[in-house]
């Protein structure tokens, strides 16, 4: 873990394990939860296997539907491990999608009121991204840091 | 919460552009006009207003007009969200959790 990066989430959800696992890989209710409320999600690709697809719209009004998630899996476990990262995309193609890279990976245990549900998303270091910039490679928010860290010098210097 | 991740996506696709970085750099040091702002950069006005609009969208920047002068501040609280991106992420998460969980404890409640 790089408490800088990564962040993880640990809850019991009081509902059998099989229950939160459904929720979780059937389009329709994936779709219910995936993005908050007014906003709207809709599945395009939900390929629940190593290497399948995980793609996402969503939509403001209801009406127009734009890019949310694509990823794809890289460990599925049933009802066990599920491990999806956005550094690829659903075709298989190197990504660099904003705001962040990362990998997610969700478990769900048995726990005697219901279920252990423990996330551990990793995410891509923006330093890292700002010496890709200076390569020329990538003209992302990757300088953002070093944005900040000029602003943070230019208060200092006052 | 919910309008958080939205906010520091308007505010990341802000500073996704080098021009617009420079301008927010600009004004770390201070309100400085449209003109002054531009004059480092080979575009013409009306492409360099482009990127004041979105940076003003993104709030990350207000800008006041005074006769035929607009004058630009940064916002640093807005752009205090971008030091705040995991914490953003982890808001996202745990808004996402409160949601699986009341669909898989509650499934009438959350269909609604």
């Amino acid at each position: 873990m790089n408490p800088d990066l990564d962040l993880t989430l640990r809850r019991v959800i009081r509902a059998p394990r099989e229950i939160v696992w459904n929720a979780w890989t059937k389009p329709s209710t994936l779709e219910q939860w995936w993005t908050p409320a007014p906003t709207r999600s809709r599945v395009d690709t939900l390929d629940v296997r190593p290497g399948g697809g995980f793609v996402t719209r969503m939509s403001e009004d209801g009406r127009t539907f734009v890019p949310h998630t694509d990823a794809i899996f890289i460990v599925v476990e049933e009802q066990s491990r599920l491990v999806f990262t956005n550094a690829i995309d659903s075709a298989w193609r190197p990504a660099t999608p904003a705001p962040v890279l990362m990998t997610a990976e969700i478990m769900f245990d048995d726990h005697a009121d219901g279920t252990d549900y423990h996330v551990i998303v990793r995410h891509g270091d923006p330093a890292a991204r700002t010496r890709h910039e200076k390569l020329g490679f990538f003209d992302g928010w990757g300088s953002v840091t070093e944005a900040l860290a000029g602003l943070a010098e230019a208060e200092a210097s006052r | 919460m919910a309008q958080y991740p939205a906010a520091l996506d308007g505010v990341f696709a802000a500073l996704s552009d080098p021009t617009r970085r420079a301008v927010v750099q600009r004004l770390g040091h201070g309100p400085a006009s449209v003109r002054e702002l531009a004059e480092p950069f080979a575009i013409t006005l009306p492409s360099f207003m482009k990127h004041i609009h979105t940076l003003e969208a993104s709030g990350l920047i207000r800008t006041r007009k005074s006769g035929r002068v607009r004058t630009c501040v940064l916002d640093q609280d807005q752009l205090s969200l971008v030091d705040d991106w995991l914490a953003g992420q982890r808001d996202l998460w745990q808004a996402r959790t409160d949601r699986l969980e009341r669909l898989v404890t509650n499934p009438k409640e959350a269909s609604q």
